[in-house]
Parts: structure tokens; sequence; C-alpha cells
């Protein structure tokens, strides 16, 4: 049995990522417009730029960051490569150089999506259409992601997209935190935080997993370590580390090669930073810091990734 | 309007307006044929409504599995389907096993005219083939001289070009002997006919279309360089831009090959490799839908990009097999093809089961003179061009256009041949909401790795347009299913 096209498994890789990207984006931006809904100014805009580190890149093409503005530049704008159109073309094309390595009904469904999100024009993305819009997206990406769970064969691709699909899905966790990072001070009878804090959750699917397990008045405490490590929740930070290591090691022993010194140096200071925490006394720039540092960790993973598997270097 | 009239125009059937034009018809021949009976009966219970619908939906399906080829624009693609006619085009057993005759012999001469030129080249010292239409061809590999492959096959995969006059014979009127390709279309034309029109098929026996894939990999296997106990078997396209990508991951995936660019792979002492996620892999064989010119900068044109230095070196020693082989485009040249009955007599002292449309060739004083004598009713032909480029058909073209072409043929007489119009046979196709005539050809498909093999049936292209006699998928042609009754 011969061992995947390196290639080939960086697109794999790829797709994952972009799919679960896309999906991730529309979370934020519908979460985005419903927090804002109790400001008199309307949703910020600018917060979505922030999180992505978009602004700059923004502002040179931009002259305001209204709705209109930022919805385009993150929904249909082909020239902004991050947002979800580009994110889909792009994942289509991945998918059709390695159609051969999933399965018909993956690549049928991601066809016929993306002439879907292809097909949304400006005014769709209106603030009243926008929860509609997002939906509409996020159901197209689950979609694909159901029907890879029961098709998509499990061998070697299988591992790259999970891992591709996983550090995607932790390092947009990390950016949910970090909208939430400057309302960690939650008073007794802040409403509105915890309306935010709820909205949060909601946007992650984590609201009534988060409400059976920490019952009671909301504790922002409670809130980051459920999203960073609960056990059971899906998007939980330690939940898609734990997968990656499962897949890293799938690929080690059933797919025989070997580990990367490198790449596992990176995955224990991954799990090292995470089981450090932001620590005991959350505050909002602790919580800042320790997000930034999460980012870049799961990011050299990636690049580690990258070089052991998809790049090496050939002698 | 009677009565009569308006009863005829209620119970009218699909097929009663259907009216061939003289010429020959796939469904009706001339005057009714016994083996189309059982499918004619079916379509007449049919409406055209219900068969327009069914058509629209096979399409969307067409779209929605991808199965298309794309046009690129900036920074978008577009993604064409190959018009799909849902008219199935049916074949006799006595006319499939007259058609898998002729094209394993036509393989045969054509393998054994390839190994000729490059090794002892009696055809050209007995006077068979002019030396010059050899060594003088664009195509023809000097490199290639004295290069032993495995069971001196070089045209591994074939697709012959057959169409049918209006007497209903067989003549061929092209040889694909580089990379042909439709090979995927003739097996997603199959499914799509079988989900869309199941009821058009019972009780009908067809000839099975889905091993192409295995016996694709069985001859491969078969080709691999000796003593290579399992060898690697790899597709080796120029990537997704192509635009019969489409094909190139199908047959990857119905083989189980991996589907590598040339970017993934490499040479190193003379053996070909693959980059994989668990580093280098040797890789064996390779079926390359890339052309000669761009296998490898080093021995071809040092500007490819998607080729794979080194590789002909390999392939050169022995090391890696080459499938088709490199210098096949020598012999399937609308030169060569005039010579094609002369070479099966020459080399299998056999008459050819499968006649050529007569040919005259430019380059011979004799064929120039005819050529312009007759310009107004033949087909002018440049040679070295595909995909119906340059062709120009006496009958269809105005005065100007005539003229133009006889200062290019006076100018260049050794670029062109020139045939008679033939008049291809017709099926009956969905055309907006009629069943008209349309014509066909039919592009059989042969594997040969140690023996021959043929994919029943093949690639039944169909010139959509009007009276066009045109049917390449870049001119407006579209394909239907081809049933070889079993």
């Amino acid at each position: 049995m011969h061992s995947l096209i390196a290639r080939l498994a960086s697109n794999i890789f790829w797709l994952g990522r972009g799919l679960e990207r896309a999906e991730n984006i529309a979370r934020i931006l519908y979460i985005n417009e419903t927090y804002g809904r109790d400001d008199p100014k309307g949703p910020d805009w600018t917060r979505v730029l922030r999180l992505y580190a978009d602004l700059d890149r923004f502002n040179k093409t931009h002259d305001l960051s209204n709705a209109a503005a930022v919805l385009s530049f993150y929904v249909i704008d082909r020239d902004n490569p991050t947002s979800i159109a580009s994110t889909i073309f792009e994942a289509r094309q991945n998918a059709r150089s390695v159609r051969h390595l999933i399965s018909t009904e993956m690549w049928t469904q991601l066809n016929i999506f993306s002439s879907e999100v292809r097909s949304i024009r400006s005014r769709d993305l209106t603030t009243a259409n926008l929860s509609s819009v997002a939906s509409s997206i996020i159901n197209g990406c689950q979609n694909y992601e159901g029907i890879a769970e029961g098709t998509f064969m499990r061998g070697e691709p299988w591992c790259f997209y999970q891992i591709g699909k996983y550090l995607e899905r932790a390092d947009q966790t990390t950016r949910i935190l970090d909208i939430g990072y400057d309302r960690i001070h939650v008073d007794k009878g802040d409403a509105v935080a915890t309306v935010q804090w709820n909205l949060l959750l909601r946007s992650v699917s984590g609201y009534h997993a988060f409400r059976s397990k920490y019952p009671g008045v909301l504790q922002p405490k409670d809130m980051v370590s459920f999203l960073l490590y609960d056990a059971e929740f899906p998007r939980a930070i330690k939940q898609c580390v734990d997968r990656i290591t499962d897949r890293l090691r799938d690929i080690e022993t059933r797919h025989g090669m070997r580990q990367d010194a490198q790449l596992e140096n990176k995955r224990r200071a991954l799990e090292f930073t995470l089981e450090t925490g932001p620590g005991r006394n959350l505050t909002p720039n602790r919580l800042h810091l320790f997000v930034d540092t999460l980012q870049q960790s799961i990011g050299n993973i990636s690049v580690a990734i990258d070089n052991s598997y998809f790049n090496q270097i050939i002698r | 309007m009677n009565r009569q009239n308006q009863k005829s125009e209620i119970s009218k059937s699909l097929l009663s307006d259907y009216n061939s034009g003289g010429y020959f018809c796939e469904m009706f021949g001339h005057s009714g044929l016994s083996h189309t009976e059982a499918i004619r009966d079916k379509l007449e219970k049919l409406e055209i409504s219900g068969l327009r619908r069914r058509s629209r939906n096979a399409e969307k399906e067409l779209f929605n599995l991808g199965i298309t080829f794309t046009v690129y624009t900036d920074r978008d693609s577009i993604d064409r389907i190959l018009p799909f006619d849902v008219i199935p085009r049916i074949l006799s057993q006595a006319d499939w096993a007259k058609i898998e005759k002729g094209v394993k012999q036509r393989v045969a001469a054509l393998n054994a005219f390839l190994h000729d030129i490059y090794h002892k080249q009696h055809v050209i010292k007995d006077g068979v083939v002019p030396i010059d239409l050899v060594k003088g061809n664009g195509n023809y590999r000097k490199e290639m001289c004295g290069v032993k492959i495995p069971h001196d096959t070089y045209v591994h995969i074939c697709g012959i070009d057959i169409v049918r006059d209006e007497k209903g014979s067989f003549r061929v009127l092209e040889d694909n002997a580089r990379t042909p390709s439709g090979v995927s279309y003739v097996i997603e034309n199959r499914h799509l006919m079988m989900r869309a029109f199941p009821d058009l098929a019972e009780g009908i026996l067809i000839a099975d279309v889905d091993s192409y894939g295995s016996q694709l990999a069985r001859t491969m296997k078969a080709v691999a360089p000796q003593n290579t106990r399992d060898p690697a078997v790899v597709l080796l396209s120029p990537g997704v831009y192509n635009s019969a990508y489409f094909e190139h991951v199908y047959l990857a995936r119905e083989m189980g090959a991996p589907l590598v660019e040339g970017q993934d792979l490499i040479t190193e002492n003379d053996k070909v490799y693959m980059k994989t996620t668990n580093g280098l892999q040797q890789v064996h064989v390779i079926y390359r839908r890339i052309d000669d010119d761009f296998l490898d900068p080093k021995a071809f044109r040092s500007d490819s990009a998607l080729g794979v230095p080194g590789l002909f070196e390999a392939y050169r020693k022995g090391n890696v097999t080459l499938a088709n082989a490199v210098g096949t485009g020598v012999a399937d040249d609308k030169a060569i093809y005039a010579y094609i009955p002369r070479i099966v007599r020459y080399y299998l002292d056999e008459d050819p089961v499968l006649e050529n449309v007569p040919t005259n060739i430019c380059r011979e004083p004799e064929g120039l003179a005819k050529t312009l004598a007759n310009i107004h009713e033949l087909v002018v032909k440049p040679v070295g061009e595909s995909g119906g480029y340059g062709v120009v058909i006496g009958p269809r073209s105005s005065k100007r256009q005539l003229q133009e072409l006889e200062i290019r043929l006076q100018k260049n007489p050794s670029n062109y041949i020139s045939q008679p119009v033939v008049n291809l046979s017709v099926c009956p196709t969905l055309c907006g909401r009629s069943i008209e005539p349309r014509h066909v050809d039919l592009r059989p498909f042969a594997l040969t790795g140690d023996s021959t093999w043929v994919l029943p049936g093949g690639l039944t292209r169909v010139a959509l347009r009007r009276n066009s006699l045109i049917v390449n998928s870049s001119q407006g042609g579209g394909s239907k299913d081809t049933w070889v009754l079993a």
C-alpha cells in the first residue's frame, strides 16, 4: 500500500480547515450581529475585524466599517482570501484535486453548496437577513461534515482531514473566547454581560450544554473553563487537541510513519500551554494574553505538520 | 382541421414525425432495423414532455456530480457539462463483433508499426511508408530509437474514431494513439442513463462497461518493468486546470492509483519516485495524460513546468514504463492514417476489417491535384491538428473560404489531406421539443498490455447543431450512451 501523495495530503488538510473556517466565520458574524442588538449604535463590526486581525487589510480597501462593508468583506468578497466565498471556493478546488480520495457524496454536496455560496449577493447581506444567510452557510458546512462522518474512509486521508478540521476549530474557539474577554467581570445583575456571554455560548452551540453543567448564576470563569477544557463539549479546545493527538498517533502507528521530533515537541507545547491555563485569577488582560499564546501554539503545530508531512525537504 | 387529424395529433407518438433525411439511421437503418425494435417500442410509449423533464434532471445531475470540464477566468471557474442526449445509440452483436475485431487488428498494426520505425525500419526500407512521413513528422521521437519497452506495446490506450457512411458501413476516420480522452463519459453516461431511464433498458441485455477501470489497472501492471513484484502505478495529470481533469480523477479512482502531477514526482539514479507523506516511494508505471513535449524538460521542451526532469532517462533505461509510450503520435497522424490499410497488410498479412475513408494525400502531386480540382466537394483537414480544428468542409463553405483554403494548400500542401464528405449516420436525438436526426460517430477504447481488450461500445459523440458533421465537444458536440446488445 502506497502512502498519500504529500501535496494531496496537504490539500485534504486544508479542505478540513476550510469548511470548519467557513462555518465559524458564519457563526461569528451571526453572533456579532446579535451581540450588538441591545446597543443603540448597533453592532460594532470592527470587533470582528480585530478578532481576525484584519483591521489593516480591511482599512486599505474600505472607508467605512459599517455592516454592509464588513459583511460583504467576510461573506462574498473574493478579493479577501479569508472570506467565506474564497474559503469555499478554495475548499472546492482542494476537493477537486483529491476527489478520488474522498467520497462521491462529499464532492457532490460541496459542489452544490459552493454554487449556493457563489450565488449570495450583497443585497442578501442586510443585518435583518444575516441570520438566514449565516444559518444556511452553517448548515451547508454541517451537512458536509455529516456526510464526511458517514462516508469518508478512515484511512490516512481522513486523518489529515480531521487534523485540519480540529486545528481550525481549536483556533476558532480561541477567537470566541477573545470576543468575550473584556466582559470577564460580570457583576451580579449585569444583565447585558450575561446576555452576551449566553450569546457567545449559543454561537458555539454550547448554551444548553453549559447550562446543564453549570446551573445557577453564570460565572465567567466557568465559561472559560467550559470552552477550554470540558470533556464532553465537542468544540472545547482540549477536545480538539486530543483529537489531533489521536490522529497523529494513527498516522504514526497504523500508517507506519516515523514520529517527527519537531512536530511532537510542538504538540507537547500546545498541551502544556493548555494545561497551564490562564491562571486562577482571571483578568481580561490575562485571558487575552493566554488566548494569544494558545493561538500561536496552534499555528506552530500547523507549520510543523507542513514541514514533516507535506513539504519534507528532499535530500 | 378535421377530426382525423385532431386524433392523430393527440395520439402522435414520440418517433412518428422522425425523418432521418436520407442518412443511415442508427435506430431505423434505411428501412427498419430488427435489433432496435424493443427499444423503439419503449420509446414510443414515452411522451416528449416526460423525456424533456428526465433529460433536464440528468443534465442537472451531471453538474451536481461535477462531471464537467472547466473553463477558467481570472479567479473563477465555469463548469460546463458535455451535453448528454438521452436517446441511446444501439449496436447489434454483429456490428460490435466486427468493430471489436477491426479495432484489435488496427491496434496490433499500430504497435507493430511503431516498434518497427523505432528499431529496424523495415516498413520504410520496403517502401511501404515514405521515410520523410516518418522522420519528418513532428511527433517522431528519434530518442525512442532502440528503446526496449515491455511487450513491445506502444499504444496501451487507444481510441479509434469510427463513422458509418450512408450505406451503413463502418469506416475509420482517425486513430488516437497519444492520450485519447472520453472514456469516463462512456461509463458515467451509462450510470446516468440507468438512473434516469431504468424503464428503457428493462428486459434488454446490454454489455457491461464497468470493468474498464479494473482492465486498465490490469493492463498497467502487465507492462511494469520486468521483475517488479508489486508495481506502483500512478496517473500523471497536468492538474486541476486541465479540461479533462474530471477524467483523470475518475480513472485514478477506478484504478485505485495515486493521481499525481509532475511536481509530485522526482528522479534519482534514473528511477522515479513519488513524494508521499512518508517520504519517497518508487513508481513503476505511469499512465500519463501529458503530451510527449511536456513530459521531461531535460529531454523535450525545456520550458515545461508540468513534467519531471530526468523522467525520459529513467524510461529509456527501463526503470519505469510510460503509457502510452513516447513517440506514438507519429502513428495517429492524419498523414500516416492514409497508409494504415497498407500497414495492416504489411505487418499482419490480413485485409483490414475496418476500411479507411478514402483519402488524398496532398503532399503527393496527384493527391493535391485531385484535392484542388474537387475542393468544393471534399473535406480538407490539416495534419497534426486535433479536436476538429482547421477542418474545412467543401460543400458547406463559401467561395471565399475555399479560395483562401486553395492558397493555403498550394503554399504548404504536405500539411493537408482531403477526403470525400462522409455523410455520417444519424441517430434520433432530443432537440428542443422534437426528436430530430443528428450525426454521430463512435470512439471505442482499446487497452493493450500483453493482449488487447476493447471496452464494449465506446463514446458516441453527437453533433447537436442541425446539419453539423463535427462532433467534437469543443465545437458543439454532445454524447450519448452506447449500448452493445449482449
